[in-house]
């Protein structure tokens, strides 16, 4: 269902009647993110609205904190990863987490806009290239996907 | 209709930042955000935003004085730049900080002046909007406050 045009009439803090709303979802289960920005700013949003929807997210903000912290075991359901990098850009950071076998959803989340940027992340392994900022639109249909592969209670 | 003359000032004010094509949807996407256990997410959220973004604003106008100019580098702080503000919903900011990098791409220095000095003027403008804006919102009070019977 995609969003509908902008039909919010009420102010801050008042209920705003729209599909894809970031309050909308509500997760069966505890699923856990990371989210490797740079930005500081970005990289507090990214976590802030991903723990609004109840996920237990972690963040870092380089390329090599983020393979380093998969590769002592750290599991997580999504990972949000930015192209451009401090240290080890987003790149190579995603060839490396998918190179330990890692296969959980990863969406790149970057500034990038081009064709040429797109096809480079998505082949080195991310699942889907988001132009920054990440939606409700984008970011809701994963959740229920990622809370559907765990059994009903 | 609001009764409340605060809360339709507050209603009309926010209604022309997105008329006045200062902001785009991801505002009301962080409002959403905003309830009862976050009740200023969305000021927090932009506060937040403009105290790191000054520094990348600085970095920029230094990089802007170096001679001579270094034009990735620019590329890269803009892109950065154009992330943050687009995270907020700044919509005129968004597209002076896409225009800036095709100037940057192009290697013109005339154009990226000109163009810097624009991403300022709306990044200022939009700022002293918010700031009005969350004042009032302060002085309106909360919508089930202001609807609370006596």
């Amino acid at each position: 269902m995609a969003p509908a045009a902008d039909e919010a009439k009420s102010g801050n803090g008042g209920q705003i009647q729209r599909p894809f709303t970031f309050n909308e979802i509500v997760l069966r289960n505890r699923l856990t993110a990371l989210v490797v920005d740079g930005d500081n700013f970005c990289r507090l949003l990214q976590q802030g609205i991903l723990q609004a929807y109840g996920l237990q997210t972690q963040t870092v903000d380089n390329g090599d904190a983020a393979v380093e912290l998969i590769a002592s075991g750290a599991k997580f359901d999504l990972i949000l990863i930015d192209m451009l990098l401090p240290i080890l850009d987003g790149l190579e950071a995603t060839r490396r987490i998918r190179a330990m076998g890692v296969n959980c959803k990863m969406l790149g989340v970057t500034a990038f806009s081009g064709e040429r940027e797109r096809q480079a992340f998505l082949a080195a392994g991310v699942d889907l290239f988001v132009e920054k900022p990440l939606g409700p639109e984008v970011l809701i249909p994963i959740l229920r996907e990622l809370d559907g592969q765990y059994p009903s209670i | 209709m609001e009764r409340n003359p605060l809360r339709r000032q507050l209603q009309m004010m926010r209604k022309s930042f997105f008329d006045q094509g200062y902001l785009d949807d991801q505002f009301v996407q962080l409002e959403e955000l905003q309830d009862e256990a976050n009740p200023n997410f969305v000021e927090e959220v932009v506060t937040l935003y403009y105290r790191d973004s000054s520094r990348l604003i600085l970095s920029i106008e230094q990089a802007l004085e170096r001679k001579p100019f270094d034009f990735n580098k620019l590329d890269a702080y803009m892109h950065q730049f154009k992330g943050s503000s687009s995270s907020i919903g700044a919509k005129k900011v968004k597209a002076e900080s896409t225009l800036f990098r095709e100037y940057c791409k192009s290697g013109n220095k005339e154009g990226c002046m000109r163009c810097f000095q624009q991403l300022k003027k709306e990044y200022a403008t939009l700022r002293k909007k918010l700031e009005a804006y969350f004042q009032l919102a302060r002085q309106a009070g909360p919508m089930e406050t202001a609807c609370r019977p006596k």
